[in-house]
């Protein structure tokens, strides 16, 4: 009986366990066009605000590349309500964390409070974008500072600026050709007058989408980001029209060179639709099927089989307008980059002629459903994708249905889409080298 | 079947505001209540621990292994634990690796290894299988001559990825100088030690080291105790225990007896890693452990603590400034610092020196203070969100011989520490009496003024073995003067004579960016202060400059301006064929001797923007460094080729920043192809 009473305990749990994956959440619009998206998740005392704002590296003026990584910065200097310097110390002397972060496409800003402290999160972050000051002092200040981020992550890393290669030689008229930090020189010419210009034009609250998750009650929530978010005046909608690349035809060649390395890398790279297309989502397979995990193609055969790798990796960096599908490898010993190439294409070139296995597609699916589960495990975590796929994919469901995508495509769509678009002549090929000893 | 224990959090906590008034800092709700779950917990017959922290959020499980041995030597066969941990989970004596690999990929699982542990991750619909497979290659591994072989490539191969990171390096130089190579926390793995490795030296480690005596195994998620019971006995009871072994971990290298700098040079650099270190004695249960918690966070803990506020956002040095203090049973270090560029190495070192006397000095604030207790106090409850914390505070309790309270009584321990005790506590933890700043950076630009701060310097190399001082400070022989270095150029070229007889010079040369893209530089100079220089792209204008005795303009994407007058004299200081003739009557210096990629050159400084490098062995001029802003532009001359007698360079390397450019000259023109027209 004892035994029966506990079987039937651990089925009511695993029931519990399977709906729990579904993350409910509501959703509404304030007067002045800010959407707010509300999650509970009473499990621990903790709570997550975050505003993601529609404006990345690709937007502004290209001779002032770099603002919107900039801002990122900047805003944490100070409100009018804020003093300047006070912003972290808030967050911390109440037991807070925060951060914010810049891709090409978005701005994204967030803290995790004990969830005592909601309604602080909120003040800060409608004081953010309500009445920042943006002065001299600020950016003087952060433009020291992001130029040593830089010197941090490209120029004194190993291997730190080979994304930037990829791109600046991928793109040719989309502003995804220039570096999401930004060129030094624009941020030194850079006015105040600009900086201001450029908040007022895509820091405005139906330019942004307002996270609450975590720790709450549904109905305080709602009201407190009305009371605190309402006020702020809606602003001009913002206006994109980004010229378009044609497509590459003709394999394009290159070469960087980075001083703090001493084993060059190969890359192939190629331009690929952007994250919400659903060939993006058969490009993140094959990507997978190239090189996640030890029985993938490329890292059995370049690495293990082969010895010629030190490390392959095909990887699919989602951004909105276009994704770079890239090829990577580091040559163990003296293998030439061109082997590697070739070797690489060799396995590319099998995926357009035949079909992958039924148990390789099988393999895919479960690396998928994994991948799934485990993406909404923190409720900080929830609130950044909720965010993001409301905002930049035009979808919030596809938290909880983005994997049924996944679930419907097939061997032969694999096939296709390696077909269309993983060919030699639609791609760049770079040689990221070692800066060469002195001249014989 | 939860055992939670609830904790008193230590907030303040004031009712909710009604109506909001934002010129005012929101108050906190009420404190939430929390409780720390407690893990269950078994032990096998063969000494292994299992710790199973519940949770069914997700339908996911992890398992992680963690084998507590005391730290161990490897000494000059270091990379044996390296290699062993790459070497597990490839596969079992039962099943082959290929087999064994693409099953983990296909469950959609995790599974990796350490010398010391491991772990694995699945969804809960595997959770007994990937167990099996995990306790199958750490019971049963394939450790093979083959694999053996190919880990050991790798690891040579990876060691050069990291030889010129200035990170990497600091790292290695750092805990190397501190602890001591003797000591296991000092050594470090390089090609040389990797090369003494044997495959049977990997199997005795193995065999020694990898034993369930003192294992525990963390597991956490969607299980239930009684079923991963059953099923930890059945797939980890086969591992058999050993011998105990004694080891005894030798006496870390002394705290210096005065401080010091201890510089590493890395001519790649931009920026320098700069970190302060001394090591310590401080253990988690030590009666001062809260104290150094809260003393660190307001030294370098945060964003908000006296080196980040200084150095980053007072000054703008760096990305971000931080301290760290370990706690551990063997030994472990402060270290505060930063990376900050080359020119504010100095200034960096001094301002962190600066704020750590502050905190052995004066009190901190009762603000401070309870800011960074309340810090304490948030990240302890943000914690608890993640089911792994409660497994990592029991495990910690083992590893650490901590009391059973150690984390319902920690916030209270955290609350108590008094501003006595944070002044008290850094000054027995941060010996900035007796510390090493270990400076890894760019000693040409960053050693003048380093030694201005007064402190003792020695020099090391990237592995820390003792070296001289870098050398790029060469002493000018005593018969070498300004004269003397531009006649020797003078005469390398073809000699005064043969350069009197040209008028005019007229230079073509081209560069690739990338195939297709063709750079052309057109040069003219005559003896009549007359100079042009065109670069087109693609056969378009991208800039030119022309100068014709004391008039000139320059045309940059069409915009054509003319030269005020300081231009104008810059322009003609470069306008003769040969300036050097000019220099031999002009005020220039000659500064020292600097290594230009290998080749020691003088430096002769010609204006506060321009210095030339000539050999001191060719006497050749090898680099023009022109500074441009905030940058500097650098040409490396090579290929010198004779034309009508006079030698001149036929490859011009050009660097800005991180671009460079390769111009190699297709013609060279002596006195023909320049007439005056081409300089209006």
């Amino acid at each position: 009986m004892k035994k029966h009473l506990f079987s039937l305990t651990f089925l009511v749990l695993a029931g519990v366990a399977v709906s729990a994956q579904e993350v409910k959440f509501e959703e509404f619009d304030l007067d002045n066009g800010m959407h707010v998206i509300l999650h509970q998740d009473n499990s621990a005392p903790v709570v997550t605000t975050s505003v993601m704002y529609n404006v990345g590296g690709k937007d502004g003026d290209r001779s002032r590349t770099g603002f919107a990584h900039f801002f990122e910065h900047l805003l944490f200097e100070g409100t009018e309500n804020i003093e300047r310097g006070e912003w972290f110390t808030i967050v911390s002397s109440n037991g807070g964390s925060n951060n914010a972060n810049t891709s090409q496409d978005r701005t994204y800003y967030y803290e995790v409070f004990p969830s005592n402290n909601l309604e602080l999160g909120l003040w800060m972050e409608s004081e953010r974008l309500m009445h920042p000051i943006i002065n001299q002092i600020g950016v003087d200040t952060q433009n020291e500072v992001v130029k040593e981020e830089k010197r941090l992550r490209y120029d004194n890393a190993p291997y730190g600026a080979i994304l930037a290669s990829i791109t600046e030689n991928l793109f040719e008229v989309h502003p995804y050709k220039d570096k999401n930090i930004g060129e030094m020189e624009h941020l030194d010419a850079a006015t105040l007058e600009e900086f201001r210009a450029y908040f007022k034009k895509y820091y405005v609250p139906n330019n942004a989408v307002l996270v609450v998750a975590g720790d709450i009650d549904i109905a305080n929530a709602k009201k407190l980001a009305k009371d605190y978010f309402a006020p702020i005046p809606r602003g001009a909608d913002v206006v994109r029209n980004f010229p378009k690349e044609k497509p590459i035809t003709e394999t394009k060649k290159a070469k960087a060179y980075d001083t703090n390395i001493q084993v060059p890398a190969i890359i192939a790279a190629y331009r690929t639709p952007g994250f919400k297309e659903r060939d993006a989502y058969i490009l993140d397979m094959i990507s997978s099927y190239l090189s996640g995990g030890k029985s993938s193609v490329l890292y059995k055969k370049l690495v293990d089989e082969q010895k010629q790798a030190l490390a392959v990796q095909a990887v699919n960096v989602g951004q909105m307008d276009y994704n770079v599908f890239a090829l990577f490898a580091l040559p163990l010993g003296d293998i030439p980059l061109a082997t590697l190439l070739a070797e690489m294409d060799e396995e590319v070139l099998k995926m357009q002629e035949e079909l992958i296995s039924e148990r390789d597609f099988q393999k895919l699916q479960n690396q998928f459903e994994n991948q799934f589960v485990n993406s909404n495990s923190s409720v900080s975590g929830i609130a950044n994708s909720l965010a993001r796929y409301y905002m930049l994919y035009d979808d919030i469901n596809l938290i909880n249905n983005e994997i049924d995508i996944y679930r419907s495509v097939t061997r032969e769509e694999i096939q296709a889409v390696a077909k269309k678009y993983l060919n030699k002549n639609q791609r760049l090929e770079l040689e990221y080298l070692p800066v060469e000893k002195k001249d014989k | 079947m939860k055992i939670s224990i609830y904790i008193v959090l230590f907030l303040t906590s004031i009712g909710v505001n009604a109506q909001i008034d934002r010129s005012k800092q929101p108050k906190p709700g009420p404190s939430p209540k929390i409780a720390l779950e407690v893990p269950n917990e078994f032990e096998m017959n063969n000494g292994m621990k299992v710790l199973v922290v519940e949770n069914h959020k997700l339908p996911r499980v992890a398992y992680s292994l963690t084998i507590d041995n005391t730290p161990i030597k490897e000494g000059d066969k270091a990379g044996m634990s390296s290699l062993l941990g790459s070497m597990l989970g490839n596969g079992t004596l039962n099943i082959p690796k290929d087999k064994f690999n693409e099953e983990i990929d296909f469950l959609g699982a995790n599974l990796n290894f350490r010398a010391n542990g491991g772990s694995a991750r699945a969804l809960s619909k595997y959770s007994d299988r990937i167990l099996e497979l995990m306790a199958d290659a750490a019971i049963n591994p394939l450790l093979t001559e083959e694999e053996f072989q190919k880990e050991k490539d790798k690891l040579i191969e990876g060691l050069k990825t990291q030889e010129k990171s200035v990170d990497a390096v600091a790292r290695r130089v750092g805990g190397a100088l501190s602890y001591g190579t003797h000591h296991p926390k000092g050594e470090f793995v390089s090609e040389k030690t990797v090369n003494n490795v044997t495959l049977n030296n990997v199997r005795l480690y193995y065999e020694k080291y990898f034993n369930p005596n003192k294992a525990y195994l963390v597991i956490i998620g969607d299980v239930d105790l009684k079923t991963i019971k059953k099923q930890v006995k059945k797939h980890f009871g086969k591992w058999e225990k050993s011998i105990a072994i004694s080891a005894t971990v030798p006496e870390a290298q002394p705290n210096e007896q005065y401080t010091q700098i201890n510089f590493v040079d890395m001519p790649n650099a931009v920026q320098s890693n700069i970190s302060l270190t001394n090591n310590v004695d401080l253990k988690m249960g030590d009666a001062d452990y809260h104290s150094v918690l809260i003393a660190n966070k307001i030294l370098g803990g945060g964003f908000n603590s006296y080196l980040n506020m200084n150095l980053r956002e007072e000054h703008g040095y760096t990305y971000g400034a931080r301290s760290r203090v370990g706690a551990d049973k063997y030994k472990s270090r402060f270290t505060a610092g930063a990376s900050v560029r080359n020119a504010v190495t100095d200034s960096a070192v001094v301002q962190t020196l600066k704020e750590i006397n502050r905190i052995k000095n004066e009190d901190v604030t009762e603000e401070a203070l309870k800011n960074a207790k309340a810090k304490y106090v948030g990240d302890f409850v943000l914690a608890l969100e993640r089911p792994q914390t409660v497994a990592r505070y029991a495990l910690n309790i083992k590893l650490n011989d901590l009391p059973d309270d150690f984390y319902t009584t920690y916030l209270e321990k955290i609350n108590n520490v008094s501003k006595e005790d944070v002044k008290r506590v850094a000054n027995k933890y941060f010996k900035t009496e007796n510390a090493r700043i270990v400076v890894v950076g760019k000693g040409s630009d960053v050693l003048s003024n380093l030694e201005k701060t007064g402190i003792p310097i020695k020099y090391y190399d990237p592995y820390a073995n003792k070296t001289e001082k870098p050398s790029y400070d060469i002493e000018i022989p005593s018969d070498v003067n300004v004269a003397s270095v531009l006649n020797a150029y003078i005469a390398a070229i073809g000699g005064r004579a043969k350069l009197d007889n040209v008028n005019s010079v007229l230079m073509l040369a081209e560069a690739e960016l990338q195939p297709g893209m063709v750079l052309n530089l057109e040069m003219k100079k005559t003896v009549k202060n007359q100079f042009m220089q065109e670069m087109k792209a693609m056969g378009n204008s991208m800039s030119k400059q022309v100068l014709d005795g004391d008039a000139g303009y320059s045309v940059v994407q069409g915009q054509k301006k003319d030269m005020n007058e300081d231009q104008i004299k810059k322009v003609k200081a470069e306008s003769s064929p040969f300036p050097e003739v000019n220099y031999l009557s002009q005020n220039v210096t000659l500064e020292k001797i600097e290594a230009i990629d290998g080749e020691n050159a003088y430096k002769i400084k010609i204006s506060d923007e321009l210095s030339i490098f000539y050999s001191v062995e060719t006497g050749l001029k090898i680099k023009e460094a022109k500074a441009v802003g905030q940058n500097t532009s650098s040409i490396f001359y090579t290929d010198y080729k004779e034309v009508a007698g006079v030698k001149f360079p036929f490859k011009l390397k050009q660097t800005m920043g991180p671009r460079s450019f390769d111009f190699l000259v297709k013609e060279i023109k002596v006195n023909e192809g320049v007439a005056d027209a081409d300089f209006k």
